[in-house]
């Protein structure tokens, strides 16, 4: 079996990148382990309107709900609200994600790229030093697909890249470990997605609330790996529906483990091999949300596979300017709100209970963790010398 | 007496894939939506146990 790319994984950042490398050309294969793309679902399903921007869905069965804001309870439960300049606008949605995925994967196909399911990656084959295909297993046979190029978007785990003696494995001090329940029969705001912070809440991480429609939401916990112990996820996000009349009535239609790593972006591209997505640590380090750094990662490797078949070069410099790219914009962001998330983790209570309460009459202009950043920054000027690094960062 | 190596208990595991994130041994995969530790990698450090969220790893002596 040969093919230009071999893309393992049918999450957003698989199926993106194979959509743009087979529009342009090249003859793709996505090999993917589940039976059926994008389930079980393993997310808490928000993401910014700005998905609209990059043309890659259609219609809209993968919304379950549109958002006018979030907002943000302090410790001791102050809030800051982050809202759409008037009232019905929308900002984000909470998704179907299994049909955001199927999606997707559809507009790969679409492309003319071919799909294995039940197909899992359990080695990459490797000629003189180089990567050249992966080993697959389907119903306990094994064989080989050979590629020009291969691209790990096979998630979290990133095995891919560790098989090609990249170094993926992430320290506990940036990985969030999550359970979460989809609680029916529940009331709230269905016009806000919910974030409470505190140490006793979710130590190194936050409790979610994502409303999916009028009486039903996802409600998550992430805690930082370092900070957690076995089992605490579950334990905390159990205290903390109980302790919450308004859920405490609820029932789960679903519950779900998960793993984000909030991580800087690691290398990306060797000879013949590419990562993206989660795989790739392309998430953002404070909200752990990691949807649309794969799309628009995605977008650009695809583009660059798409040039590299095209010249029939694969070699390293032939790929670099995926990362390249990157470093010019995902990376920027993601580079700051790294050091964001440090500052924050240093953060008691108290503090963030007093930064929540200088902001709770503050006029948002736009819905993003960086207007947040910059109204701590108009209010607490002192903060300015801990965020200097940043906003250097930030002004590239 | 062997020595104590991290063991998942697949009636827990939901198969996040955290442990393998972040395993400095690469000792375990995910096999038919269950982790799996190899027990000829695995030094017991306990990284997996303390990441899982729903306390499926503990460690066994073999
Ligand atoms: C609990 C939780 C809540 C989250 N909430 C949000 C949110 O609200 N908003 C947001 O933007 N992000 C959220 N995220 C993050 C988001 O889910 C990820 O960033 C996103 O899924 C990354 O996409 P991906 O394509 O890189 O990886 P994935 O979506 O994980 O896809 C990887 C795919 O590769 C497959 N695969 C893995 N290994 C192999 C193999 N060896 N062979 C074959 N196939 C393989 C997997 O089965 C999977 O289908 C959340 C994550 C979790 C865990
Ligand atoms: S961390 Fe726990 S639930 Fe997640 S894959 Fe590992 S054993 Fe399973
Ligand atoms: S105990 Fe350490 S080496 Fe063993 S499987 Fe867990 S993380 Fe890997």
């Amino acid at each position: 079996m040969k093919y230009d790319v071999v893309v393992v994984g049918s999450g957003p950042a698989g199926s993106v990148t194979a959509r743009f490398a087979a529009e342009s050309g090249a003859n793709v294969l996505i090999i993917e382990r589940r039976q059926e793309v994008g389930v079980p679902v393993l997310c808490g399903e928000g993401i910014s309107k700005k998905v609209d921007d990059f043309k890659v869905l259609e219609g809209r069965r993968w919304i379950a709900n549109n958002m006018e804001g979030a907002r943000i309870f302090s410790p001791d439960g102050a809030m800051v609200k982050l809202a759409a300049d008037m009232a019905g606008d929308e900002t984000g949605y909470v998704l179907y994600r299994d049909i955001f995925d199927q999606e997707l994967a559809r507009g790969a196909i679409r492309a003319g790229a071919e799909l294995m399911l039940n197909t899992c990656a359990v080695d990459v084959l490797k000629e003189n030093g180089k990567v050249n295909g992966v080993k697959a297993k389907q119903f306990g046979e094994e064989f080989d697909i050979e590629a020009d190029i291969i691209v790990g978007a096979d998630g979290v785990e990133s095995k891919i890249g560790r098989w090609a003696g990249m170094k993926t494995t992430l320290k506990p001090y940036d990985l969030e470990t999550c359970v979460q329940y989809t609680l029916s029969n529940v009331e709230f705001d269905k016009e806000y997605c919910d974030f409470y912070l505190g140490k006793k809440i979710a130590p190194g991480g936050y409790v979610w609330v994502f409303p999916k429609g009028k009486d039903i939401a996802n409600v998550g916990i992430g805690i930082l790996a370092s900070l957690s112990e076995p089992g605490m996820p579950l334990k905390l996000l159990d205290k903390f529906i109980d302790s919450h009349p308004e859920l405490k009535k609820g029932e789960p239609l679903r519950f779900l483990a998960g793993a984000v790593p909030v991580a800087e972006p690691i290398e990306s591209v060797r000879d013949n091999l590419l990562l993206v997505g989660d795989a790739a640590r392309q998430v953002d380090p404070i909200t752990g949300g990691g949807l649309m750094a794969s799309i628009e990662a995605g977008e650009i490797a695809g583009e660059t596979i798409g040039k590299a078949v095209g010249e029939q070069r694969f070699d390293k410099k032939m790929l670099s300017p995926y990362e390249e790219k990157l470093e010019n914009t995902v990376y920027k962001k993601l580079k700051r709100n790294y050091v964001v998330k440090e500052i924050v983790l240093g953060m008691e209570d108290k503090t963030l209970n007093m930064l929540a309460d200088s902001l709770k009459d503050y006029k948002f202009d736009e819905l993003s963790t960086l207007s947040l950043v910059k109204a701590l920054v108009l209010k607490h000027p002192s903060l300015l010398i801990k965020l200097k690094p940043l906003m250097k960062l930030s002004k590239m | 007496m062997g020595k104590p190596k991290a063991l998942v208990d697949k009636g827990k595991c939901l198969a996040c894939g955290g442990c393998i994130s972040v395993c400095p041994q690469d000792a375990i995969t995910m096999c038919s939506s269950k982790a799996i530790v190899s027990k000829e990698n695995c030094i017991d450090c306990g990284i997996c146990i303390q990441t899982c969220p729903v306390g499926a790893i503990s460690n066994e002596v073999y």
